[in-house]
C-alpha cells in the first residue's frame, strides 16, 4: 500500500516538474527572445503568427508560443490555440522528464522516437536550435552540456551571465505572476 | 551512443537471380489479379518492363494497366491522373518499377486509390494514415536511393509551390524484388552516382545520433559490398553479381538509414539538388568526405570500424588504431578519385559546372533548415556549414 502510495507521487511529482519546467521555458524562450541576437537571429525568419507548441500526449502539460514578429516570442501559456503551426508531441510524460530533467538531448529524443513531429520540418529543426540555445544560456555549463549537442564554444562567461542573470529575472517575475494567477480566487 | 532505439522493416525482400519471376506468386497469393504498373520512359524505353510483364502472362497473371510517364520531379496531378486510371480499370494492386521518382508517386497513389479522394495533398504529413493501404509491390531499377524499404515519399505540389512529405509505415510495399536483370543496363556515371548515395546513407546511418546495433549490422554489409563491387561494375557493366551486390547494398543501406536517420552530408544533398538541380547521388559523393572530415572528433569510433568494411581485415589491421578514421575518409576519397577516372562523377562543386560560388550561401542556408541535420553529431551552425561548402566548391 505504502509502495503504491509512494509510487503515484513519484508519478505526480515527475508530471510536475514537466509541467513547471515547460513554464520555465516558456517564460525564457519569451526573455530571451528580446536580448540574444542568436536566438532574434533564428527566429526572425518564422513566420509572424507562427504558433509553436511542445506537449505530452495525450493529454498535455503544454507550453505554448507565439512568434509575434521581428525574433520576439510570446509565451502564451499552456493550453493551445486553435491554430498551433508546429507542435512537437512527446509519446509519454516518461519520455518528456527524459529530456527536460537534461538526461536525453532534445536531438537524441528525436532519434530515439521519443517525440512527434506535425508540421514543418524545418521549422522544427529551427525551434530545436532555440530551445537549445536557450539551454546553452540558463543552464550552468556542465548540466547544458548534456543538454545540447555542442556546447556553443563561443558562449563565454561575459556573454552568458549576464544573459542568465536577465533571463533568470524575468522568469522569476512570470513564474510569480503565473502562480498569483493560480491561487487567486476567479 | 543511444540507449534506446526502434527498428522497423516489415518488408519482404525477393532477391537475386529469376527473383522477377516469383512476382505472380506473390500477386496471386493476395489474391490480386489485376496489377497496375508505374513507371517511366526511360525504364520503358531500355525494355526493363519486359521481362516484368513476360514473368506476368507465363502465370497467367494480366497487367491491367500500365502508367509510363511519371517524370522525374513528380507532382500531386500526376499522382491524381494515375489513381484515376487505377479506378478506371479496376485494379487491385501497385507495381513500381523505377528508381526513387516512380517509387514515391507510386507511394502516394496508393494512398488515394485506398483512401479515397482525388487530393493527395490531404494526406501530407506525418502519421496521418491509419490503416494499410492497397497491395504494392517495387523493382528498383537504380541501386541507390532505398525507397523501396522506407517510409517516405516526397511529391511536389506546383500549385502552391511546396514539397509534400508523405510519412507512414503503411507507405512499405508487401515487398521489394530484386533482380540483377533491372539494374545491368543502368549507365555507369547513373550506376556510380547512385552507389555513392547508397553509401552515404550506410556512413550517416553508423556515425549519426540515431545508430541502433540493427541498423548498424546492415550499414555495415551495405558498405561492404558497394566497396567490393563497384569498381568491379564500373570496369565490367554486364558482372551480374556485381550488380545485384550493388543492388543489394542500395536496399541494405535504406533498412539502415530509414531507421537511423542520415546526417548533414544529407541536409546539404537536399539544398543543392534544389537550388541547382544537381541528382542526388553526385551530391552525396562530393559532400560525403568533407562532412565525414567535420564531424571527425565526434565519430572517430564509428569511422574506425567502417575502414574494416571498405579496405577489408588487412588494411584494418595494419593501419594504426589511431589513425583508422582518416584511412576511411581516404578511401572514400580514393573511391571517388577512381570514380572520376572511370565515368568523370565530379568531386567538387565547381567540378559539376552547375553550381556557381555566390550559391554557396543559399545552399548553407537551406540546409540549415534540412531535417537531416537533426541527426548530425555535431551542431553545425551557418559558419560551420559555410566552411564545409568552401571545401566542397574546390
Ligand atoms: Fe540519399
Amino acid at each position: 500500500m505504502l509502495r503504491k502510495l509512494s509510487r503515484s507521487a513519484a508519478l505526480t511529482a515527475r508530471r510536475r516538474y514537466v509541467q513547471t519546467m515547460f513554464q520555465v521555458m516558456g517564460h525564457a524562450l519569451d526573455a530571451i527572445s528580446r536580448t540574444d541576437k542568436k536566438v532574434l537571429d533564428e527566429a526572425r525568419l518564422l513566420p509572424v503568427g507562427f504558433v509553436f507548441e511542445m506537449t505530452v500526449l495525450p493529454a498535455g502539460p503544454s507550453l505554448v508560443v507565439e512568434h509575434v514578429g521581428e525574433g520576439r516570442l510570446r509565451y502564451l501559456g499552456s493550453s493551445p490555440p486553435a491554430n498551433v503551426d508546429l507542435s512537437i508531441r512527446f509519446k509519454h510524460i516518461a519520455h518528456a522528464f527524459l529530456v527536460l530533467s537534461f538526461q536525453e538531448k532534445t536531438a537524441e529524443a528525436f532519434a530515439n522516437d521519443r517525440m512527434l513531429v506535425d508540421g514543418d520540418i524545418g521549422l522544427a529543426v529551427r525551434m530545436t536550435r532555440i530551445l537549445n540555445r536557450l539551454e546553452a544560456i540558463i543552464l550552468p555549463r556542465l548540466v547544458a552540456s548534456r543538454a545540447v549537442k555542442e556546447y556553443p564554444a563561443d558562449l563565454g562567461l561575459f556573454e552568458k551571465v549576464p544573459g542568465a542573470i536577465n533571463i533568470y529575472r524575468r522568469v522569476a517575475t512570470g513564474m510569480i505572476r503565473d502562480l498569483t494567477k493560480e491561487v487567486s480566487p476567479t | 551512443m543511444s540507449r534506446y532505439y526502434e527498428f522497423y522493416c516489415p518488408v519482404k525482400v525477393i532477391s537475386g537471380d529469376a527473383a522477377l519471376e516469383h512476382l505472380p506468386y506473390e500477386l496471386t497469393s493476395i489474391a490480386s489479379t489485376r496489377p497496375m504498373i508505374v513507371t517511366d520512359q526511360g525504364v520503358r524505353a531500355a525494355g526493363l518492363l519486359d521481362p516484368v510483364i513476360t514473368a506476368c502472362e507465363e502465370s497467367n497473371l494480366v497487367i491491367a494497366a500500365i502508367y509510363d510517364e511519371v517524370p522525374a520531379d513528380s507532382s500531386t496531378t500526376v499522382v491524381r491522373d494515375i489513381a484515376n486510371l487505377y479506378r478506371q480499370q479496376e485494379c487491385d494492386a501497385l507495381i513500381a518499377v523505377g528508381g526513387g521518382s516512380s517509387i514515391d508517386t507510386a507511394k502516394a497513389v496508393n494512398i488515394l486509390v485506398s483512401e479515397g479522394g482525388d487530393d493527395v495533398a490531404a494526406y501530407s504529413g506525418a502519421g496521418v494514415l491509419s490503416r494499410p493501404l492497397k497491395p504494392f509491390f517495387v523493382i528498383p531499377t537504380t541501386a541507390g536511393t532505398g525507397s523501396e524499404v522506407t517510409s517516405v515519399a516526397v511529391i511536389a505540389d506546383r500549385e502552391r509551390s511546396v514539397k509534400l512529405p508523405f510519412t507512414s509505415s503503411f507507405l512499405l510495399p508487401n515487398a521489394a524484388i530484386i533482380d540483377p536483370r533491372m539494374t545491368r543496363t543502368l549507365p555507369l556515371h547513373i550506376t556510380a552516382a547512385t552507389a555513392m548515395d547508397a553509401l552515404t546513407h550506410a556512413t550517416e546511418a553508423y556515425t549519426c545520433l540515431g545508430k541502433n546495433p540493427l541498423s548498424d549490422a546492415y550499414a555495415t554489409a551495405a558498405v561492404k559490398k558497394i566497396s567490393g563491387a563497384l569498381l568491379k561494375v564500373m570496369d565490367n557493366p554486364d558482372d551480374g553479381q556485381g550488380r545485384l551486390d550493388l543492388a543489394e547494398a542500395s536496399t541494405m543501406a535504406g533498412i539502415a538509414f530509414s531507421n537511423s536517420m542520415v546526417g548533414l552530408v544529407h541536409a546539404l544533398g537536399h539544398a543543392t539538388g534544389a537550388l541547382c538541380h544537381l541528382p542526388h547521388g553526385l551530391c552525396m559523393s562530393i559532400y560525403l568526405p568533407f562532412v565525414l572530415e567535420y564531424n571527425l572528433e565526434q565519430i572517430r569510433e564509428p569511422l574506425s570500424d567502417l575502414l574494416l568494411y571498405l579496405e577489408g581485415p588487412q588494411v584494418w589491421a595494419t593501419t594504426p588504431a589511431s589513425r583508422r578514421p582518416e584511412a576511411t575518409i581516404s578511401a572514400i576519397r580514393h573511391l571517388r578519385d577512381e570514380l572520376h577516372h572511370r565515368c568523370e562523377l565530379p568531386r567538387t562543386l565547381r567540378e559539376t559546372n552547375k553550381v556557381t560560388e555566390d550559391q554557396l550561401d543559399q545552399i548553407a542556408h537551406k540546409a540549415l533548415d534540412d531535417g537531416a541535420i537533426m541527426f548530425n553529431p555535431r551542431e553545425a551552425s551557418f559558419k560551420d556549414v559555410e566552411a564545409i561548402l568552401k571545401k566542397a566548391w574546390g
